[in-house]
């Protein structure tokens, strides 16, 4: 096979993700809290950073015989508001690993106290081994995790008490994730209010005890995690169970005595405390005296390629400047690969600082080291950070610093801090929770804070805020969805981390309100009262009034994946679109895979292959029956303008957007730009999530600002250079592409119809068609396959091909000490020197290569693979049968610089000629095939384990990553980076959506001001949580009138293009040129467009852009370019040309 | 800055205030030829090309996608699909630049300096590093052969007489034009 620097029949598709998520570059808060976030990093425990222990993992032999031995005390004074545990109910099983997964415990074991009522773990009949991850269900989270951190959490037990609805949002996401086991703890029952959050609930199941309704419904998410219902008063010894312990309804005694033991429990327990009251949250957490971070920010570690290394104290170390640097000052880093100054490839993490875009300073006397001649790869090492906690009865007293997560609220969490407190005050003295409205309660409550404050000494607060605390005191009883979609996701997270040392963890306390959320108008406090409704806990924080306008809303949901069914669940239980007349469209072209079920809650594996919309919507009406939900599976788009027509749009209240990928987001935010509807628009990417409130005339739109676009290698770099295994996949897919999908399908349309084919051919003439062609020919003649072997043989040339004659050929053409005109070595950084590779039977990797790509050949042939193709031993014999000729490299290029050369290069021979040469051979060869020949084009499909097409990919990128001695990757990481695997966990999605329901609440109430919206940006890993005001759109002024893009000009009587200009001119607005869609009706540039002057622009319109006007609509949109009196542009407004 | 919306009219504006050839495919302004002129002082000087100039949904944010019609010999244009591997238009793309920036600055600066040591065409890089003088004398065997006035005439030809029967509308600059088949 000819050696060819550029494969060029293949556009090379670039590896992007899609991007699910907006980074925050435009947000001056990120960088200033990440600045106090290191803060408040290094002075807690950054000493200890280099002792640490790995995070302790117990078995958990002993399971969770839960009642057992267990004498329970007397209960303290407990005036609780829920009804006391009237059921001595506890379910056990054993999961002792003895026993394994395999038997499904009925009986809790003899052990078990006979009287206690069991629920056995269902469906655990025949799972796998639990350590064994299940990679196609958990790959968006694998990305997230690593394999480490999964093994870590299937070890381990969580217990979650409380089970309205945080409970249920934190268990849900835990069991998603997949934990050994999660135990459900409540002793109270299902009343009405836990209606308006708790997603299991139904009004069927008020009275029954919470613990026990949720089991099976939670279990029915993942049947790997046992999940099982404790419903009688936790004694502390009962804790020594778990690795980590939520608790979401706990007075501050028991949570003392609870945390102590933890704390200082052998290993230590994670405890976490988190409460949500109305608009109002909080979460402690305390992983013990020591606890091990492995990884604080989740990230890939940094890495850079050297350019050069002074001899000098300290060294300045400089990078090519292909990629910006991510260092930081301080940070510890690696060298590899270094050529000249060797001493420095040791191994040896060294410290370095002034950290710039292309170099840094190296903390190390370098001077009399030898001098750097080329090469080296500088690596940051990550090192793992032991926390200090403090005991939760310390941190009340000493709370330390709070995480922020609005600076517009900087003195919000030390009076929440109190205000939580004085809660709990309140609930011992009087046995309940203020009443909503009632004055009476709120003035109690902040008495109580009052004397409280009096009582702190130095941290004593200036101001408790009174009004605040009122709003306090009303809400305090409600658990609304929103929060505990939000603070579920938090909360999740941090038992994550507690189990597996992933990301840093809260310290320690986290406070957070959404007061903005109220509605703007005062009340009538009579507006709070109870109805005897599922909405009775949201009534008590919003008012009845406001409750109506959720249930009549009529709100688009554009997506119904991961975050769709987080949404849907949300709506549900707001009551939005329940009412007679809401309504909620949803919609979603995709259909449910396994993989989305890590996430997509509200699937199960029975509905694979289904449209996601239709379940989603069935699911969230089990829900809430009330929801008035539609579900379409169009995708939105301008060719679903019809469906999404504009009566459609304008009876819309608002839109939500749960989309994927950038593009989406940018129609449906033009879509809401045209129409006047507010877009509430979230992405999530790993643990990061953002949230965008796009408000009519008070936000700037989506697509006003931009995410810088991804990064793309460059086709140079992929075709002959890689540099990174990056480099390689992407390579390795678009050879995958040619080889298998593109060539057989020319194959195919070449045989359909070959007269047809050979003329478009000719009529293109060009140097592609010329390739195709050539490739086409290689499939039908020389290549052509009939049986197994010839498949085998084939795969064994392209190794040879791929794999050693293109190398030799290139480095042939581009000698090792070739150098550039300049005089400088031509292989040199970011350039890797490549080897070409022997190929031996006996490599596992060589024969990896072979087999796939034999199988996926006889695939596209319609042959059947035997067996033994799959036995290395056998096919090693087969390959060695296989004679492969020598390699000779082209040597056009000497040749030529012989000055009497006068022949072009065979590459510029003429193409013309060349095709019809080709095309002759081809019926030459067409006659030989059997009537009706086909070959079967291969899609690449990356989550099928057993169709070999990673298997192939994986092969190809690392055999050419051996070429170049760039690190190899195995199967699943080749399928993150050449799948477009996006990570994605649920903990994020749930947060995302959460923190959008919460400014639902303002949208639908509709008189809210820009400051009381609130764009988010958060890191779950860090964690980070940073809110601010949305920016407003950018207004536009000239002469006496000012605009936005949120404005339209109008202009009526079917005006002509000479009308139009004129009307603008009268504006003193100089058109030069006026677009409709991507069409140019107008340019003054262009001498014909003259001649449209006298025509209707309705009708130049349907001319020249081919616009089809719908008989409803009266008008079209035009876009001016145009310039004022002084020759600056001026951008003004779409303009909307009626003409009927 | 302007709008994005705008932007694609404001470019093309300028593009043909500074004199260039703009052929629009029936006032599409997604797509559209532009002539560029081989720079002086070069051994393309008095080569004529077409290129190719295809905006993206999210230009300006997104680079233009550029690519020579008739064939040129140079390291870093595909010879095959005419492709350019540029950095500047490929890689550090910022939406502060435009289309008269491109044809007045990246793509002389590309003409006038090759640099090999990226190369997409890597027997023009190979030959350039060695022998510069072969190299040049293959460049104007290029231009002579691909980049005459009726080359890129013959190309444009090619490429879309069916669009151009299905409409009567104008073709802007083509009038002019030699419209002829080129002698290969």
């Amino acid at each position: 096979m000819m050696f060819r620097l550029v494969k060029k029949t293949l556009v090379l598709a670039p590896i992007l993700l899609a991007i699910s998520f907006r980074y925050p570059f435009t947000h001056p808060y990120v960088v200033l809290l990440a600045l106090v976030l290191v803060l408040v990093l290094i002075t807690t425990g950054f000493g200890h950073s280099l002792h640490y222990m790995l995070p302790r993992k117990r078995n958990s032999e002993g399971g969770l015989l839960l009642q057992q031995d267990l004498h329970h005390p007397d209960p303290p004074d407990n005036d609780h508001p829920s009804p006391p545990s009237s059921l001595p109910l506890v379910s056990q099983h054993s999961n002792n690993p003895s026993q394994g997964y395999d038997v499904p415990v009925s009986g809790g074991g003899g052990s078990s106290n006979p009287t206690a009522a069991v629920s056995a773990p269902m469906g655990l009949a025949g799972e796998p081994n639990p350590v064994d991850i299940d990679e196609d269900l958990h790959s968006r989270q694998l990305a997230v995790y690593g394999r480490e951190t999964m093994r870590r959490l299937f070890a381990s037990n969580v217990l979650v008490s409380g089970m309205q609805g945080l409970g249920a949002e934190i268990a849900k996401n835990l069991i998603l994730a997949g934990v050994k086991s999660v135990t459900l703890h409540d002793e109270g029952v299902v009343e009405l209010w836990d209606l308006s959050s708790n997603f299991i609930f139904s009004e069927d199941d008020v009275g029954k005890n919470r613990a026990l309704v949720s089991k099976p419904k939670l279990q029915d998410l993942n049947n790997a995690v046992v999940v099982s219902s404790l419903t009688t008063k936790l004694a502390k010894e009962q804790l020594s169970n778990f690795q980590a312990v939520v608790f979401t309804d706990i007075d501050l005694e028991k949570a003392i005595e609870f945390d102590d033991f933890c704390h200082t429990h052998q290993p230590p327990i994670s405890f976490i405390k988190a409460e949500i009251r109305g608009l109002f949250g909080s979460v402690f957490c305390d992983f013990g005296p020591e606890f091990t971070v492995i990884d604080v920010d989740g990230e890939d570690p940094h890495t850079g390629i050297i350019a050069s290394i002074s001899n000098d104290n300290p060294a300045l170390v400089s990078c090519v400047d292909d990629e910006r640097l991510e260092f930081q000052d301080g940070d510890l880093v690696v060298f590899s690969e270094v050529h000249g100054m060797t001493e420095l490839n040791d191994g040896k993490p060294r410290r370095i600082k002034n950290a710039r875009p292309y170099s840094f300073i190296l903390e190390e006397d370098t001077s009399g080291y030898n001098t750097y001649e080329r090469g080296g790869i500088v690596t940051q090492v990550k090192l793992p950070k032991v926390l200090k906690f403090k005991l939760l009865k310390d941190a009340l007293k000493d709370p330390g610093d709070f995480l922020l997560s609005d600076f517009s609220k900087f003195d919000r969490p030390p009076l929440l801090h109190l205000a939580f407190q004085a809660l709990d005050k309140f609930l011992r003295d009087f046995g309940r929770y203020p009443v909503a409205g009632s004055e009476n309660d709120a003035q109690s409550l902040i008495s109580i804070a009052t004397v409280m404050n009096d009582r702190t000494g130095d941290a004593k607060l200036e101001d408790i805020n009174p009004k605040l605390l009122r709003h306090f005191a009303f809400g305090s009883r409600a658990i609304l969805n929103p929060m505990a979609a939000m603070f579920g996701g938090i909360v999740g997270q941090e038992v994550v981390k507690a189990c597996s040392g992933k990301f840093h963890p809260l310290f320690q306390f986290f406070y957070f309100d959404s007061l903005e959320s109220l509605p703007t108008e005062i009340e009538d406090l009579s507006d709070f009262r109870p109805l005897n409704s599922r909405y009775d806990a949201q009534i008590s924080v919003f008012g009845s009034k406001l409750q109506r306008k959720l249930e009549d809303a009529r709100v688009f949901l554009v997506g119904s994946g991961a975050l769709g069914c987080e949404f849907l669940k949300n709506l549900a239980l707001m009551g939005v679109s329940c009412g007679h007349q809401g309504k909620l469209t949803v919609t979603d072209d995709d259909v449910i895979e396994k993989s989305n079920l890590s996430r997509q809650f509200l699937f199960r594996d029975w509905n694979i292959g289904q449209a996601k919309s239709t379940v989603a919507a069935l699911a969230a009406k089990s829900i809430n029956p009330h929801l008035n939900v539609e579900a379409l599976q169009n995708r939105v788009g301008p060719e679903t303008e019809n469906v999404f027509d504009d009566d459609f749009w304008e009876k819309l209240n608002s839109v939500v957007n749960a989309l994927d990928n950038v593009n989406a987001r940018l129609y449906v935010d033009q879509r809401c730009l045209y129409f006047q509807k507010p877009l509430l628009e979230s992405g999530t990417l790993g643990a990061k999530c953002n949230t965008q409130m796009v408000i009519p005339h008070l936000t700037e739109n989506y697509g006003a600002s931009r995410d810088p676009p991804e990064k793309q290698a460059p086709m140079c770099t992929v075709h002959s250079f890689p540099h990174n295994i990056d480099h390689c996949l992407t390579w390795a897919r678009s050879e995958f592409e040619g080889l298998l999908e593109k060539t057989p399908a020319e194959v195919n349309a070449y045989l359909s119809n070959p007269s047809d084919y050979t003329k478009l051919m000719i009529k293109a003439g060009d140097a592609q068609a010329r390739d195709t062609l050539e490739h086409v020919l290689e499939c039908l003649d020389r290549e052509r396959c009939e049986n197994i072997e010839d498949c085998i043989a084939w795969a064994r040339l392209r190794f040879e091909d791929y794999f050693a004659n293109r190398v030799k050929q290139l480095i042939y053409t581009f000698p090792e000490n070739a150098t550039t005109s300049t005089g400088a070595p031509f292989w040199s950084a970011p350039k890797r020197f490549p080897h070409p590779l022997q190929f031996s039977a006996s490599d596992p990797a060589h024969l990896h290569f072979v087999m796939s790509a034999s199988i996926l050949r006889a695939e596209t042939f319609g042959i059947s693979v035997p067996d033994w193709v799959k036995d290395f031993g056998k096919l090693a014999l087969a390959v060695d049968e296989i004679i492969v000729p020598d390699f000779k490299p082209k040597k056009d290029v000497k040749i030529v610089t012989d000055e009497k050369a006068t022949s072009l290069s065979s590459a510029s021979v003429d193409d013309e000629a060349v095709i019809h040469v080709l095309i002759a051979r081809l019926e030459q060869c067409r006659k030989n095939l059997t009537p009706g020949f086909r070959m079967k084009p291969i899609q690449f499909e990356k989550d099928d384990d057993t169709n070999y097409h990673m298997d192939l990919i994986a092969a190809l990128a690392n055999m050419r990553a051996r070429n170049y001695s760039i690190p190899e990757v195995d199967k699943l990481k080749a399928k993150f980076i050449a799948g477009r695997i996006i990570p994605a966990i649920a903990t994020s999605t749930a947060m995302a959506t959460g923190l959008v329901c919460l400014e639902l609440y303002k949208v639908v109430d509709g008189r809210h001001r820009l400051e009381d919206y609130r764009n988010t940006f958060a890191n779950l890993a860090l964690p980070l949580f940073s809110m601010a005001e949305p920016v407003p759109p950018k207004v536009i002024k000239h002469r006496d009138m000012s605009w936005t893009v949120w404005d339209r000009w109008v202009i009526k009587n079917n005006p002509t293009l000479r009308e139009l200009l004129k009307w603008l001119q009268e504006k003193g607005l100089n058109a030069y040129s006026i677009s409709c869609g991507s069409c140019l009706l107008f340019n003054s540039m262009f001498p014909k467009h003259k001649e449209r002057m006298e025509k209707k622009v309705v009708d130049i319109a349907r001319e020249v852009a081919r616009l089809e006007v719908p008989h409803y609509r009266r008008h079209v949109d035009v876009v001016v370019a145009c310039e004022d009196e002084e020759d600056n542009d001026v951008d003004v407004p779409m303009v909307s040309v009626y003409f009927r | 800055m302007s709008s994005p919306s705008k932007r694609r009219e404001m470019d093309l504006m300028k593009l043909m205030l500074s004199d260039y050839k703009v052929e629009m495919i029936n006032d599409g302004m997604q797509e559209f030829y532009v002539e560029f002129h081989g720079p002086k002082e070069s051994p393309y000087q008095g080569g004529l090309w077409r290129i190719r100039v295809e905006l993206p949904d999210a230009y300006p944010y997104k680079s233009p996608s550029i690519g020579f019609v008739n064939k040129i010999y140079h390291p870093n244009v595909d010879e095959m699909s005419g492709s350019v591997c540029l950095d500047v238009i490929n890689q550090t793309w910022s939406p502060m630049f435009d289309l008269v920036n491109v044809f007045e600055v990246f793509l002389p600066q590309l003409l006038l300096y090759p640099n090999p040591s990226d190369p997409l065409n890597g027997e023009a890089a190979a030959l350039m590093m060695r022998d510069k003088t072969a190299y040049e004398q293959r460049v104007k065997e290029y231009c002579e052969k691909y980049a005459k006035p009726e080359d890129v005439g013959a190309a444009e030809e090619g490429k879309s007489t069916d669009e151009e029967e299905l409409s009567e509308d104008d073709y802007a600059s083509s009038d002019e034009e030699v419209v002829g088949k080129a002698d290969p």
